[in-house]
């Protein structure tokens, strides 16, 4: 890794952090979609710095597709969406926080104390891993692909008769 | 170093979506906090990837399936959202004690 990369990694990972905070500190629900959206792409800034190009180019895509999708949606199913009114969208703070941070300041011990590996200097290049990913996903990995594209066909399938409307039933 | 940075990140982030998987009362952003979890997961595997075994492209793999759970999960939670606001028009979890046995 040369300093500029973990420079990126460093400011692109802060980035993250604030952007994951401000999603859940503001009382507007568009701009906590579009801050989740930056999140996404500070993390796919991440990836980059760390050599991975085809998943960081496919996080900021897919990321920026879900995110708009979920912004529609807010505004459809919301009260209050633009945050007009100073509505509480919260509850149970207390023990949110307290779960929240202990959760993560276990994650971070974990990471801290675990006698990792030395880091490996080089990774393979941007051509070479893409040829390598594509032959691990026709051949070793083949039954996994296939079915993460069998859970997408029956998830469609299962959102669309979730959300159908049925006639009411008398009651 | 680098692992250091990435492994503290994630793990801030997923201390973030938990918080606000508790926190939130509206489905959407409960949905919002499950994504920054995964999303610290992802991280993780990418560095793990590329500071540990950048020869094993199962690590790739593993990313691409968390890219897919978190659409799936964005596509069956907005399903049910739909459904919800048509039978009872809010999405709000407060609201939705009558999912509770013997509310």
């Amino acid at each position: 890794m040369t300093p500029l990369q973990l420079l990126f990694l460093g400011v692109f990972g802060l980035a993250a952090v604030w952007f994951g905070w401000r999603v859940f500190r503001t009382k507007s629900m568009v701009r906590s979609a579009l801050s989740l959206l930056a999140a996404m792409v500070a993390l796919g800034g991440m990836f980059l710095a760390l050599d991975a190009e085809f998943l960081g180019v496919l996080q900021i895509m897919m990321m920026a597709g879900e995110m708009s999708i979920m912004a529609f949606f807010m505004m459809m199913y919301m009260m209050d969406p633009g945050g007009m009114s100073s509505m509480n969208m919260t509850h149970q703070q207390r023990p949110a926080a307290a779960v929240g941070i202990g959760a993560g300041v276990l994650v971070l011990a974990l990471a801290l104390l675990t006698p990792w590996p030395p880091a490996q200097a080089l990774a393979p290049s941007a051509t070479q891993q893409n040829h390598d990913l594509g032959i691990e996903l026709m051949t070793r990995s083949m039954m996994i692909f296939e079915t993460a594209g069998t859970s997408i066909l029956v998830a469609m399938i299962a959102a669309v008769a979730t959300a159908l409307a049925y006639p009411q039933q008398p009651d | 170093m680098a692992l250091t940075i990435c492994l503290s990140i994630a793990a801030v982030l997923f201390g973030i979506g938990l918080y606000g998987v508790i926190s939130q009362t509206n489905l959407v952003m409960i949905m919002m906090g499950v994504e920054l979890m995964l999303a610290a997961a992802m991280l993780n595997l990418v560095a793990f990837w590329r500071l540990l075994h950048p020869h094993t492209y199962a690590l790739q793999l593993f990313v691409l399936v968390v890219m897919t759970v978190m659409a799936l999960e964005a596509a069956v939670g907005f399903a049910l959202a739909t459904q919800r606001f048509r039978s009872r028009g809010s999405v709000e979890v407060e609201e939705a004690a009558d999912l509770k046995e013997n509310a």
